[in-house]
């Protein structure tokens, strides 16, 4: 359902769109057919979304400002009814009766100060009636009196209410039909602080919070370059979500970012919470346990991903920021590898890579080679397996089975417990679980010790636990039925998967495969930053030259 | 879709677990001993191996003895004794009887070349004297399991040299080729503490796949110098000094021979280059055989020894088996494939008249840590 949803409307978007460029990523990305049927469910679904639109329209259509003050603070009073943080204030200029003067805002979302001394003080208190050109009374007004860094006439009631919500002030005025919108937000933010979810050794320890603002100021403030460009779109009809698309003009390339532009603006959803919402529903493959689209909560390496051509997605209220493509290499790659030494860094994400792929063969492996092939174990391990196995009554499937759930247990009641539950969930882990149950010969031994290395494999890479513990369960069920030949067809069977994943028409396995030129040198090692002249392939096709080849070092 | 997901899931299914078995069910066989049978044809002792899992893990093992027709009816007939399939992916010795070996192989190791389970790198090994039974029966010095310690016993006999590693496909390779004779190694029981416990010495030599006599153990390394398998072991001769007669043992790091069959008045001799390096490892004297010229006299000796030795028992077995155990049929095919289809029909008496000429050549390299003989001070 989802896919197929995703799909016909890309097909749509590209028929609108003419640019050559965009097909082939179009391409790239459906190599499925154009389906008739589908097209047509994708004009009726645009009616239906046209129709949606007009429904939301419609609720302030006929509605519209007038002249009068009192008129137009009923309209907004309405507008607001049975909302009680909704502050109306009318106040009038000392001097000059003609300027009535009204502002509205929502209490807890305004500073104060900016109200009371940049906005009703200088209308109050000024000399209006000699200091300014009482005829044209609302743009002197702006012009020579509000002290206000950011403001805004509008008479578009929809786009007036969805501000006032953000936090903006209204302020309207006796005879005009029309609206000034001062920014004057002041709501508490959390501070930024080092993620809890990737914390670093080395590297800076600034992380994204929850005001989307604040977030692009932080990667602002890190690529200081006109070149970075932002595209703010609200989406959720009900929570009018503002994200926005954040790339660098000259690296990234026009067709994902229009990619991502349309997929954002097929989205027909009513509440955005966080970008976990936006990932699901524009992802690639619906149904893959691997994700192809990216989330980090720290700004360096958003700004690392958008200089190699990636394209960001800030959503407000999330300190995740998402970024596109997202291929397979990315996941165990971490931003500490290119912080520390190169040597250092390469044994480390060879350790995680390997990991990964211990994580989901070695309790298939050791189910196959201790139920079907024992002649692939050497004696005296056959020996002390058998001997450790005596007496237990469950086959080694089920027992594997039943013990990695059970860690799969341990570790989600782990995740959301405060720190003093959580330990006693530890003990209870460790305790009971591993230590009392080969005792009491329910499992054997090495099944315990298989599985608390498989666990710790898993967590290594926290971007690949969901994939990684997918496919263990399945490789399991295979190897339990056919052996080593169910654990060989598992894997071709995944390899397939992921070879066919394309993440915004790029291939998930991009670089992993090759080692050509420079492909592999960020791919399988962290190869030292002066031999790195290279952006990665297609994503950085745009301009792939990165940097010159000197070392600014010692002669 | 659903029809696929069926059929797929069917396939799989259906294929039920194939082969399925849990480690602990299964009856390890270490050794396998064949004799013959007083009903029936063969009588085939199993050494299965036990473990025992408490506080501390113990290997035990029993032997269990059965009969049947063929080998491979004895071990079927072993399951209603010992309730188990028993499992032979961890054989690691085939022990065949003297009597059974008299008569031919055949017949013994065809199973274990063909069986799956079997691994054709189980050692060959011949009882000499004795059944094979009660060379599984013997308990071992070290290991609990017989079967294991004869197959450590067997792998570190390269530092020993008195008997040849010969496995199951060796065998079988050997008894294929023509121009080469089939071996095999030796296994008897010495009393010990009042104790029998099994030990490796000496080859078994075979003419096709039947025994025809035994070589003892010395004789087997000078045997393993012409086939040039020696990996290590003692050279050892006697010095005769001027006041006293030393003993010197000479440890063999590394030997090479070269065997070249040169024709010689239409009749082809072979030529034996061995060449050794060795190190004094062992002074029973006085006399310093490490200085130059003393040391000339050393390897003097060795060579010669070497060479005698080596020329006996090629002449032993030429004498009394006339089987070319030493492959020199493989090296006169290589290098003279006229003349060998000539003598190819009779190899056996060609062998038996063939010369020999062996030039041997020491090398030493060291005297250990020592570079004089201990002294005697008054």
């Amino acid at each position: 359902m989802f896919g197929k949803k995703n799909r016909s409307t890309d097909n749509n978007g590209m028929d609108k769109n003419k640019n050559s460029k965009n097909k082939k990523n179009n391409k790239n990305n459906n190599n499925d057919k154009n389906n008739n049927n589908d097209k047509n469910n994708n004009n009726d679904k645009n009616n239906k979304k046209n129709n949606n639109n007009k429904k939301n329209n419609n609720k302030y259509s006929n509605l519209f400002l007038s002249k009068s003050l009192e008129d137009n603070i009923t309209l907004f009073e309405t507008i607001f009814s049975d909302d009680e943080m909704f502050v109306t204030r009318r106040f009038q200029n000392k001097y000059l009766n003609k300027a009535k003067c009204c502002v509205m805002y929502f209490e807890g979302m305004v500073n104060n100060n900016i109200l009371n001394e940049n906005i009703i003080q200088p209308v109050l208190n000024n000399n209006l009636a000699e200091e300014i050109n009482t005829r044209n009374l609302f743009e002197e007004l702006q012009y020579k009196v509000i002290v206000s860094n950011n403001l805004k006439i509008l008479n578009d009631l929809d786009k007036i209410v969805s501000s006032v919500t953000y936090g903006n002030t209204i302020f309207l005025l006796e005879g005009y039909d029309k609206v000034m919108l001062i920014d004057s937000k002041g709501w508490q933010t959390r501070s930024i602080s080092e993620p809890e979810s990737a914390k670093v050794i080395r590297g800076p320890r600034e992380g994204f919070t929850e005001s989307i603002t604040i977030n692009i100021t932080l990667i602002r403030r890190k690529i200081k370059n006109s070149d970075m460009k932002f595209k703010f779109k609200e989406i959720g009809y009900r929570t009018r979500t503002k994200t926005c698309i954040c790339y660098i003009e000259g690296l990234a390339l026009e067709s994902i970012v229009n990619e991502l532009e349309r997929r954002l603006d097929n989205m027909e959803i009513d509440a955005i919470l966080d970008s976990g919402y936006i990932q699901e529903y524009i992802k690639d493959e619906p149904f893959s346990p691997f994700e192809t689209i990216g989330a980090s909560e720290r700004p360096d390496v958003i700004a690392a991903k958008l200089l190699e051509g990636r394209v960001a997605l800030f959503v407000d209220g999330s300190p995740f920021v998402l970024t596109v493509p997202f291929v397979l290499a990315e996941a165990i790659q971490s931003n500490e590898d290119y912080y520390n030494n190169y040597i250092y860094s390469t044994i480390n994400r060879i350790i995680r890579m390997f990991s990964t792929i211990f994580a989901i063969s070695i309790p298939s492996l050791f189910l196959a080679v201790t139920t079907y092939h024992q002649e692939m174990l050497p004696t005296q391990l056959l020996l002390s397996i058998a001997a450790s196995r005596e007496g237990v009554p469950f086959p080694t499937v089920l027992s594997i089975i039943i013990m990695l759930l059970i860690f799969d247990i341990i570790r989600e009641a782990g995740t959301r417990m405060p720190s003093p539950v959580g330990e006693t969930v530890n003990i209870v882990g460790t305790l009971v679980l591993g230590q009392a149950a080969v005792e009491a010969r329910l499992v054997s031994a090495p099944v315990v010790i298989v599985t608390a290395l498989t666990g710790i494999l898993t967590l290594m890479n926290k971007n690949l636990i969901a994939p990684c513990m997918i496919i263990r369960f399945v490789l399991i069920l295979l190897t339990s039925i056919m052996g080593i030949y169910g654990f060989v067809f598992g894997y071709i069977a995944l390899i397939i998967h992921i070879m066919s994943i394309r993440s915004f028409g790029i291939p998930y396995t991009l670089g992993i495969t090759s080692l050509r030129n420079h492909d592999g040198q960020d791919i399988w090692i962290r190869a030292p930053w002066w031999t790195m002249t290279l952006r990665p392939k297609i994503i950085g096709a745009k301009n792939l030259i990165r940097q010159s080849m000197k070392r600014s070092r010692r002669q | 879709m659903l029809i696929l997901i069926f059929f797929f899931s069917y396939s799989i299914l259906a294929a039920g677990c194939w082969n399925y078995k849990e480690i602990d069910q299964l009856s390890v066989v270490a050794g396998v001993a064949i004799d013959k049978g007083i009903h029936k044809k063969f009588s085939i002792t199993v050494e299965l191996v036990e473990v025992v899992s408490g506080k501390e893990q113990q290997t035990k093992s029993k032997t269990v003895t059965v009969e049947g027709k063929t080998i491979f009816e004895a071990i079927r007939n072993e399951i209603s004794l010992i309730g188990n399939k028993s499992y032979w992916g961890h054989a690691k010795v085939l022990i065949i009887s003297e009597e059974i070996a008299r008569k031919g192989i055949l017949e013994v190791i065809d199973l274990f070349n063909r069986d799956a389970e079997t691994r054709s790198d189980m050692q060959i090994l011949v009882s000499k004297g004795r059944s094979a039974r009660e060379i599984l029966e013997a308990k071992g010095l070290t290991e609990e399991v017989t079967s294991f310690e004869l197959d450590e016993i067997i792998i570190n006999e390269g530092s020993v040299s008195n008997a040849p590693l010969i496995e199951v496909w060796r065998f079988t390779n050997t008894l294929a080729t023509e121009g080469v004779g089939t071996i095999a190694g030796v296994v008897d029981l010495k009393e010990e503490n009042g104790k029998c416990r099994p030990y490796v010495m000496g080859t078994a030599i075979f003419r096709n796949d039947k025994l025809l006599g035994f070589i003892d153990g010395d004789e087997s390394k000078y045997m393993l110098f012409v086939q040039n398998k020696l990996n290590g072991g003692v050279l050892f001769e006697e010095i005769k000094g001027k006041d006293e007669d030393m003993s010197v043992a000479l440890e063999i790091f590394k030997s090479h021979t070269k065997i070249n069959p040169i024709i010689n008045d239409g009749n082809i001799e072979m030529q034996i280059k061995v060449e050794v390096t060795a190190a004094i490892n062992e002074l029973g004297g006085t006399i310093n055989v490490i200085e130059d010229d003393e040391r000339e006299g050393l390897v003097r000796t060795a060579e010669e020894l070497l060479k005698n030795r080596i020329e006996d028992i090629i002449k032993k077995v030429q004498k009394l088996y006339g089987v070319d155990i030493f492959g020199f049929g493989i090296k006169i095919k290589a290098n003279y494939n006229k003349e060998w289809k000539l003598l190819n029909g009779n190899w056996e008496d060609n062998f038996k008249k063939l010369k020999i000429n062996v030039e041997t050549k020491v090398n030493i390299k060291n005297s250990g840590m020592l570079s004089k003989p201990l002294e005697i001070g008054d």
